[in-house]
């Protein structure tokens, strides 16, 4: 990281701790209206579909995300991130989408993230798994 | 010379096969973890598995975008692997003659100086195109 983009990652975890915090609104803000979202569980159109499907993921799983590494572009227009996500079931859910998962599961992987960025928003979210899923039965 | 522009002048060596070109931007003892799981430990271990790579496919990379930040480098580039003979052991999945496999990757590339000390991949998008299908 370097001073151009230390303002850039301090921005990008403040979305993280609220994604964290499941402050609906404050992370929200970050998505532009039209937002594309390619998923590792989901692909959405727009911040209300995004955010509905995170309502849905929030009503099941606790889901916290790690910031393991960040690379800004200098303009301040993308983002890539090496993330860790550790969901954790909070009740069951045999219908979710990247696996079935039952109260008390864990399951953590790896993602590599790109995020574009237009007018302080995210306009487009894509995430590549890196690591295979590896978790705990309760 | 930038990170960026460097990688783009990599990656051109790359395209072409140029291997004594190449091993100069690896560090000797740069790791790569790609993205099936596949790492390798070392430059000499790279080259020999991209030669490999190289012998059984013809394969083409295109740099969708690289930005760099600090010692590390992010781009996401797309592959195109054209099977030039039956290879029942490649790497993602078996191939035969004329079939196509095609990958959009995240890569992120840490470096120290002009060398790659580590190279991970994770594949977001892929695709086998069957020569019977073209």
């Amino acid at each position: 990281m370097n001073g151009e983009t230390a303002g850039l990652r301090r921005w990008f975890e403040d979305y993280l701790a609220a994604f964290n915090r499941a402050d609906f609104p404050a992370f929200g803000a970050y998505y532009a209206p039209d937002i594309v979202f390619h998923g590792q569980a989901a692909q959405l159109i727009g911040r209300d579909a995004v955010l509905a499907f995170y309502h849905q993921v929030h009503s099941h799983l606790q889901e916290r995300i790690e910031l393991l590494s960040f690379v800004g572009a200098p303009d301040g227009s993308r983002i890539a991130a090496e993330l860790h996500t550790t969901l954790l079931a909070l009740r069951d859910w045999p219908d979710m989408p990247t696996g079935s998962m039952r109260a008390g599961d864990t399951r953590m992987r790896v993602s590599f993230a790109m995020y574009e960025i237009a007018d302080g928003r995210f306009t487009r979210i894509r995430t590549a798994r890196f690591s295979p899923l590896h978790g705990q039965a309760a | 010379m930038t990170p960026e522009v460097r990688f783009r002048d990599y990656m051109q060596a790359f395209n072409a096969s140029d291997w004594k070109a190449l091993r100069d931007y690896y560090a000797p003892d740069v790791r790569l973890v790609i993205g099936n799981g596949t790492e390798l430990n070392g430059r000499d271990a790279i080259l020999a598995f991209y030669g490999k790579v190289k012998r059984q496919t013809r394969r083409t990379i295109e740099v969708v975008q690289c930005f760099a930040d600090g010692q590390t480098l992010a781009a996401e580039i797309e592959s195109e692997f054209l099977a030039v003979e039956d290879v029942p052991d490649f790497a993602v999945r078996p191939m035969a003659k004329g079939d196509r496999y095609y990958l959009n990757s995240f890569v992120f590339y840490d470096f120290e100086g002009e060398h790659y000390t580590r190279i991970r991949a994770a594949t977001f998008r892929r695709e086998f195109r069957p020569a019977a299908a073209s």
